[in-house]
């Protein structure tokens, strides 16, 4: 029997890393992925996509990923949807000690390995994500 | 003697004559520095004594006043210096010659005067001693100068010894200023990379992430059997892992204000820092000895920065014990530079009696060059071979010990191998 695939929106403005991403998540068969680029679009992608988890760059020009967090989280649409942060600004040792989360949300150092991701996307989206 | 030649004026009145020979008397005496006298010996015991007329400058006595009190002369030498004339004495009566005698005694008019006094013995055809000549020489200016002259002496030995003392303070003040002035570089040193660190290295992560999504794209599509293609890949993954360390290790270097700080418990991160390390302790077939004091004090700081110092020295002594050995970790709780003793220089920002937490980790490795011990928080200093340090394990280690107030020092341990030593402020439990 499949489980249906988890809906993954992956926003970074890097194309390569969130072309990457699609790839190698959609390999495993577990998810489907949308990319977003534009931060400022994400909200739309999101309404459209309706991710099941939304995977967030924060660096990004525009609207950076907090504040897009924020406004996914003042979303009635999406304000259960589990945000999950991928981060170049910082180390895995400090998202260690401060036990993987920063300001309440679980963070993702750059870079990270694909098994790691998908762990991560495991943890958040309890075991329907498996078929 | 001092002489003076005498002349008379036949002009002169009687009276005037009389008063200039009067006067001319007073200041032969005056300039008169020496004197005569005569000891009569019977029966190897003296019985009379003749003082010259000389007597009266050195002594302030006349011959008359010497004759009418035979034990004046006695009298007149200082207390203390009255054995050693007896004792001169009991020599010449005995027939010998005795050295001069220095010594003191005191003037009519109160004032001490200094006295050489030289005895000769006058003895009858057949050797027997019937009398002994005694010439005294008045020495008190030349003691005075003597004096003065030891004292200049004290004087400029005890100047010498300021001088001596202040040059040492001079130079230890140097050396003070010479050590702040290196922090001072280093610290400059630090921050500038730490800023360069910090403009870069976010932009470099992105292309590694890049670089590692590729290859975990590109391995399960590796055919099966082209060894080239999965060495090739292998590398690849290593060297984005490589390149990251460095990354992590500068980003470290440039994290100024993101420490959160919280009283804790030391030796609860020494031992998570061991856990993590736990897979290369096992692969280095090295043994972990513990020495944590039960009952540390806590410490104020940030608890993943901590962790991140003891992980990255451990690395350092695993990586120094290559054919296996013994780590040990010890803590222990002190009054800084009382009951707790450390090489100060590393820890000179700590006032003693300041209550301390001290973290030692001890390796049984190779050691490090003396030549090497100054740079090694240099950042980018390394002596591992290429691939294996970054050089800033260390460089970390010093900006977050610093951060924290605390101090490091690192030495070869008398018995062989590295002793890294850490020491935190305690905070009251």
């Amino acid at each position: 029997m499949e489980t249906e695939k988890k809906r993954i929106l992956v926003v970074d403005d890097e194309p390569s890393i969130t072309r990457l991403l699609k790839l190698n998540l959609e390999q495993t068969n577990d998810y489907v992925v949308r990319a977003e680029n534009d931060s400022e679009k994400a909200i739309a992608a999101a309404e459209e996509f309706q991710p099941d988890l939304i995977l967030l760059d924060v660096m990004m020009p525009g609207l950076d990923g907090g504040e897009l967090a924020s406004r996914f989280q003042a979303n009635p649409k999406f304000k259960r949807v589990p945000i999950l942060f991928l981060t170049a600004a910082a180390t895995k040792s400090e998202i260690y000690a401060r036990g993987g989360k920063v300001g309440g949300l679980p963070f993702l150092a750059k870079p990270v390995e694909l098994s790691a991701v998908v762990a991560c996307l495991k943890q958040h989206l309890g075991d329907g994500s498996k078929k | 003697m001092n002489t003076e030649t005498v002349t008379t004026s036949t002009k002169q009145t009687p009276d005037q004559a009389v008063l200039e020979s009067e006067q001319r008397y007073k200041r032969l005496l005056a300039s008169v520095t020496d004197y005569v006298y005569s000891v009569t010996v019977e029966a190897g015991r003296a019985v009379s004594t003749f003082h010259g007329p000389g007597c009266e400058a050195v002594t302030g006595y006349t011959s008359n006043e010497f004759e009418r009190d035979q034990q004046l002369w006695y009298r007149m030498i200082r207390e203390e210096d009255r054995p050693a004339v007896l004792q001169q004495a009991e020599h010449i009566l005995r027939g010998e010659e005795p050295p001069p005698l220095e010594h003191r005694i005191i003037h009519k008019n109160g004032s001490e005067r200094w006295i050489r006094n030289t005895t000769v013995p006058r003895k009858d055809s057949q050797g027997r001693l019937v009398a002994y000549d005694g010439l005294v020489y008045d020495i008190t200016e030349r003691k005075q100068a003597e004096e003065r002259l030891r004292r200049a002496h004290t004087e400029l030995a005890a100047n010498e010894e300021v001088l001596k003392r202040t040059l040492e303070e001079l130079k230890a003040a140097n050396k003070e200023l010479k050590e702040t002035q290196l922090q001072l570089i280093q610290a400059a040193r630090l921050e500038s990379v730490g800023a360069l660190a910090a403009g870069v290295a976010h932009e470099v992560k992105n292309p590694l992430q890049t670089i590692l999504m590729g290859l975990d794209y590109l391995v399960p599509t590796c055919p099966a059997g082209n060894q080239d293609m999965v060495m090739v890949l292998a590398d690849m993954r290593e060297a984005v892992t490589r390149a990251n360390t460095i990354i992590r290790g500068l980003l470290q270097l440039s994290a100024q204000t993101d420490f959160e700080m919280k009283h804790e418990d030391l030796n609860a991160s020494i031992r998570r820092a061991l856990n993590l390390v736990k897979g290369q302790v096992i692969a280095s077939k090295v043994s972990i000895v513990r020495k944590l004091d039960a009952h540390l004090p806590p410490v104020k700081m940030d608890r993943g920065k901590i962790e991140q110092v003891f992980i990255n020295l451990f690395i350092n002594a695993l990586q120094a014990m290559s054919l296996g050995g013994v780590l040990t970790v010890t803590t222990r709780a002190g009054q800084f530079g009382e009951n707790l003793k450390v090489n100060d220089a590393a820890f000179r920002q700590l006032p003693q009696g300041q209550p301390v937490v001290l973290a030692e980790v001890q390796d049984t490795g190779t050691g490090i060059a003396a030549a090497h011990l100054p740079k090694v928080f240099d950042p980018f200093f390394t002596t591992k071979p290429v691939g294996e340090g970054t050089g800033l394990g260390l460089s970390v280690v010093k900006k977050i010990v610093d951060f924290h107030g605390g101090g490091v020092d690192i030495q070869n341990a008398a018995q062989g191998g590295v002793v890294v030593t850490l020491v935190f402020k305690a905070e009251p439990e």
